[in-house]
């Protein structure tokens, strides 16, 4: 498989707005610290964790909507940053974003067939009658009836907005879609759909996907390999399968076992790792591992001093810890 | 034991200018002391509006309330209280958490005072003995530095800590039943653990019954005792949570079952969802309100109205089929055979 995106050591910083007194560019929220990673040609990286943990900077940073404070994104071996003019616009043709939220990602004046165009009127594709059976095959793929091109968001539930966003997404042909909780704001048997459709369109497409998203379930079914952060940093890397099956770093093994299972006998009987606390701040990162003040096997001084390298700890799985060691959490 | 709360035929309907909503639309259970019975359903199934009509906070504006519904706390009827009545339980007898910790806490009060408010006015409690409980009850939902932190504004707060603050404001009083409505959703993971950890610890502490609305199943696996399963306001399945888990009875709960994704598989295969979208509740479908989505309908789920029926001991389901041995969970294999 060959390397559609490669990302080295990306940075991140924003300064923190401070008081008139004090100097006002001496503190950093360092959102993104350090981070690397690859995507390969039609696979699903998924990249989860908490809230403020960096993975949608990182998203956004992957696509230019953030310049990175260092460090390189490289797409199809061009680095990104340096796209001007007609390579960046081109750049923006293969990498698309499927947002978050449904309901604040669509401009309610417009119509399902005036936001599905819009990239193609932006990059001068067909004339309006070709955008217009275009725009209809797009909601035709995405499920919706393509007679409803004249409507406008407010007219569909939160499940039907996504499936617009996601033909939006789709009308240039992109090779590469960073998807930010597209699912998270969803009920349940909607979100199954959504899913569904996503890898539907992988397969017909040949897509990537960057799957940024805070719930391992739906992480765990839809990619290929997955990266887990926490305050601006990869903690664990690896193949979905090992990653799940023998977590390796203490974080991720705690938020395995916080998801509680749909299975009243199984998730009252197993074992259960409650971090105390919460997240550390990102503007004062805590020293040497930045997981060491939660981490329930953390030994001092080794923990809070020295940084831990991400290293090899199983084939096709790095982690980040000194002491990484397998431990199985059953997900039910 | 004696029932701590009867909900009868509860119907809360709102007058919209595009006609009437119906929210909360003939609803019935009973909850016992020291229980958690867990509502679960998607957005707009009327989970939130069955809790607020029992705290009776929906505005008499456009929530009607029907007339042959009861609610029965201790056998005494909240529906038929004047508001002196009202305000003697809200707060002080029934507790209610809201979802959001964000915006439920009062931004220009301090912590401990928001606290010491409701034991000011129930319990007749000097404002000083109020700060003393506050810091008390801080500390017992696991707030280090209590005392210091009681005197914190919320935004001093991160949402884990405000979530604890909702949980020691609502406990204050020591109520007979407490309301979560999806008191973890804003929440991450670990600290959702830690929450349901807490609720759990201080209900075996305390003995309240719990009523907890969600629609995250794993949190129902993990707190329930009983399981209301709704669905465009009517309730469709009740049960124990492992009759609803191991046995459920109705096509749309083994469709949410289903719908989840499976951990116990080593390969993908694709998600089996519900097809077709929540039904608007201004115009909802004729006869079982499921059956646009439900593959197992047939011509007479168009026509008839499936009402709640007992199967098997306390355990029922509103489905017209459900009475039926061969209609079973075992049915809804991946294949989805129609039956």
């Amino acid at each position: 498989m060959s390397e559609l995106l490669r990302v080295n050591n990306l940075k991140k910083y924003f300064p923190v707005e401070q008081g008139l007194l004090t100097s006002r560019l001496s503190r950093k929220v360092k959102a993104v610290d350090d981070v690397s990673f690859t995507v390969n040609q039609g696979e699903t990286l998924g990249l989860v964790g908490e809230s403020g943990c960096g993975k949608s900077t990182t998203g956004r940073c992957l696509i230019k909507l953030l310049v990175p404070t260092g460090g390189t994104v490289e797409f199809e071996d061009r680095d990104v940053a340096k796209l001007h003019g007609r390579d960046l616009k081109a750049f923006r043709r293969d990498v698309q974003f499927i947002f978050q939220d449904p309901y604040a990602s669509l401009n309610p004046r417009m119509t399902i067939g005036e936001i599905v165009s819009e990239p193609l009127v932006v990059h001068g594709i067909g004339t309006k009658t070709e955008r217009r059976s275009q725009v209809q095959d797009l909601l035709k793929t995405v499920g919706l009836n393509p007679e409803h091109l004249n409507r406008y968001p407010h007219e569909f539930s939160g499940g039907q907005r996504q499936r617009i966003g996601i033909a939006r997404s789709l009308a240039l042909r992109p090779k590469l879609i960073i998807c930010d909780e597209p699912v998270s704001a969803l009920d349940v048997s909607i979100q199954a759909q959504i899913v569904n459709l996503l890898s539907d369109l992988q397969d017909e497409f040949g897509l990537t996907y960057v799957f940024i998203a805070h719930d391992l379930s739906v992480v765990r079914h839809i990619s290929d390999r997955v990266a887990v952060m926490y305050l601006g940093k990869i903690v664990e890397l690896g193949d979905w399968k090992n990653l799940y099956d023998a977590p390796h770093h203490p974080y991720t093994q705690s938020l395995l076992s916080a998801v509680p299972v749909p299975d009243p006998e199984k998730q009252k009987s197993r074992s259960r790792i409650i971090l105390q606390g919460d997240v550390p701040s990102p503007i004062d990162p805590p020293t040497g591992c930045r997981f060491h003040t939660r981490c329930p096997i953390a030994q001092f001084p080794i923990c809070s001093e020295q940084e831990p390298e991400l290293r090899d700890v199983a084939p096709g799985q790095r982690a980040a810890c000194h002491f990484a060691k397998p431990m199985p959490i059953a997900l039910g | 034991m004696s029932t701590l709360l009867e909900v009868r035929n509860l119907k809360t309907h709102f007058h919209t200018r595009d006609g009437v909503v119906k929210a909360v639309d003939g609803v019935n259970f009973n909850l016992e002391p020291g229980k958690t019975l867990a509502v679960v359903g998607e957005s707009g199934s009327g989970k939130s509006v069955t809790a607020l009509s029992i705290m009776r906070l929906i505005p008499k504006t456009t929530g009607v309330i029907g007339t042959d519904s009861d609610i029965l706390f201790k056998g005494e009827s909240v529906l038929g209280m004047d508001d002196a009545g009202v305000r003697s339980i809200r707060g002080n007898r029934i507790a209610m958490i809201f979802q959001d910790p964000m915006t439920s806490l009062n931004p220009v009060y301090r912590v401990g005072r928001q606290i010491g408010e409701s034991l000011i006015l129930h319990k007749g409690l000097k404002k000083k003995e109020a700060d003393e409980r506050a810091v008390e009850l801080l500390d017992m939902v696991g707030i280090p530095h209590a005392g210091e932190r009681a005197k914190d504004y919320p935004h001093q707060f991160s949402g884990g800590m405000r979530q604890r603050a909702m949980i020691a404001m609502a406990l204050a009083c020591d109520p007979d039943i407490l309301i979560a409505d999806e008191p973890t959703t804003a929440l991450d993971v670990t600290i959702q653990a830690q929450i349901l950890e807490l609720m759990i610890e201080l209900q075996e502490r305390t003995g309240t019954a719990i009523i907890m609305i969600t629609h995250d199943l794993g949190v129902v696996a993990d707190m329930a005792n009983e399981v209301m399963v709704m669905y465009a306001g009517k309730q469709i399945e009740y049960g124990t949570a492992e009759d609803v888990f191991y046995r459920p009875l109705h096509p749309y709960t083994w469709g949410l079952l289903e719908s989840l994704p499976r951990h116990d598989v080593s390969e993908k295969g694709i998600l089996l969802p519900i097809t077709g979208q929540p039904p608007s509740l201004i115009n909802v479908p004729s006869g079982c309100a499921f059956h646009p989505r439900c593959p197992y309908a047939k011509d007479v789920c168009r026509t008839q109205v499936p009402q709640l029926t007992s199967i098997e001991d306390g355990h029922s389901s509103a489905c017209l089929f459900s009475g039926d041995p061969g209609f079973r969970r075992e049915t809804a294999s991946p294949s989805r055979e129609v039956v």
